[in-house]
């Protein structure tokens, strides 16, 4: 799959019918030269174009570390919104924003669930977009099947009610179970800054 | 899940040990009711009226106005005892007929279509036999069911247990029983909801995940990974 270049991102993802499932592989190769370019195109680039309220689920980084590199990207964080998996299972002492809600372990899927359910009852934009962030990191802590489980139940979900859902997932790292998973939940599939390799076996 | 909600005049028993959400539950079905212009009576038996409403404050579903304007109207059953003249530990056949004529009087008066009960136990705990517990329930819920109104009556179970009520005899008799529990899995501790029976509609046999968030109860289905993990 060929990959796009970082302005065809919002372009990719405005073309998209609403309720679409997207799979967003990164290259691990310059991944947090990739990752900004990916926030950058989705959130401000695409998302304040919509008009529309994101919930951020984040699994790899703690919600106030995309916080600041929202900001760094200059765009409001009025409109986003975090479902934090990881910080109280880091134990590190927890700075709350406001903006979020905690999970306390990245294996409480249902919780993951029922917090983006209470942003988007919060919030009845027509417009609205979940960011996974990332089916890797939810690997490391949950059980193929139960993860299978939980992205077609929550992306099935997503879909019936017209809200897009964009999974991130680290291309290199993304062994053939998760491809068929994310195959199998996503609609379309947008590739930044891969390498042009076979992906690392199961 | 319960195709359209409980049946008018249903009596349900809202079961789980502590902190599962019974009472939290149980206040979301009132204030939703008031919101329609239901009237609701929380009858509360072992904690102080105004302490619940203090709690009830910090979800967002709640307006102080439905009780302000009588729509929801709360009662320490402690003080109706009194009121009664029940101040014995022990109730006869006869306080049960008095303590169930007041309360289907009180909901006659204040014309209420949804009451909760919280909780039957701590009622069950003053009443010796199994019999009265079951001329209690089935009084109550004949009473209030006349008159339209759907009854919960909040049940308090041990964490393990594998029944419904304290006594066993008010699964029994009520219409409906809601299990709430927690389920341990891989060590996490969640909360969980099941409808064990509800006559008068098809309902859901299925598992749920509960939050208790500030928008009230929300549900999600309970993941199985394809495999048994199960209650600890």
């Amino acid at each position: 799959m060929p990959n796009v270049a970082p302005g065809e991102i919002a372009e990719r993802l405005r073309a998209l019918p609403e309720g679409s499932g997207v799979a967003m592989k990164l290259g691990a190769t310059d991944y947090a030269g990739n990752y900004l370019q990916f926030l950058a195109a989705t959130l401000r680039d695409f998302g304040m174009e919509a008009n529309a309220y994101t919930i951020y689920v984040s699994v790899t980084n703690p919600c106030i570390l995309v916080n600041s590199l929202l900001a760094s990207l200059e765009i409001p964080s009025d409109r986003v919104f975090f479902v934090d998996v990881i910080s109280q299972t880091m134990m590190s002492s927890l700075t709350k924003l406001p903006n979020a809600s905690y999970v306390e372990s990245p294996t409480m899927l249902e919780n993951v669930m029922l917090r983006v359910e209470y942003f988007l009852r919060k919030n009845t934009a027509t417009r609205r977009i979940v960011i996974i962030d990332s089916v890797n990191s939810l690997a490391i802590h949950n059980d193929p099947a139960i993860l299978s489980e939980f992205f077609h139940i929550m992306v099935n979900n997503l879909k019936s009610r017209g809200i897009t859902t964009v999974i991130l997932a680290v291309a290199e790292e993304t062994n053939p179970e998760l491809e068929n998973l994310l195959s199998f939940v996503c609609d379309d599939t947008i590739q930044l800054g891969v390498a042009e390799t076979e992906p690392k076996g199961a | 899940m319960l195709d359209g909600g409980i049946p008018r005049g249903n009596t349900v028993l809202i079961s789980g040990s502590c902190g599962t959400g019974k009472t939290t539950l149980s206040l979301e079905y009132l204030v939703r009711g008031a919101q329609v212009h239901e009237r609701g009576l929380f009858l509360s038996v072992t904690e102080a009226s105004h302490k619940i409403q203090q709690n009830l404050a910090t979800f967002d579903f709640f307006d102080k106005r439905l009780v302000d304007d009588g729509t929801l109207t709360f009662i320490d059953v402690p003080v109706l005892y009194e009121k009664l003249g029940l101040s014995k530990q022990e109730m006869t056949t006869e306080d049960i007929d008095l303590f169930v004529g007041a309360v289907a009087r009180l909901a006659s008066d204040l014309k209420v279509q949804r009451l909760v009960m919280d909780s039957i136990t701590s009622v069950c705990y003053r009443i010796r036999h199994e019999e009265e517990i079951r001329d209690l329930i089935l009084k109550l819920g004949k009473s209030l069911s006349d008159i339209s109104c759907t009854t919960l009556l909040v049940s308090e179970i041990g964490p393990q247990e594998n029944r419904y009520s304290l006594y066993g005899v008010e699964e029994a008799i009520a219409d409906g029983v809601i299990l709430l529990g927690n389920v341990q899995r891989r060590g996490d501790l969640l909360r969980t909801l099941k409808i064990i029976k509800m006559r008068g509609t098809t309902h859901s046999r299925a598992q749920y995940v509960l939050d208790l968030t500030p928008l009230g109860v929300l549900l999600a289905p309970y993941l199985k990974g394809g495999r048994g993990w199960e209650a600890a």
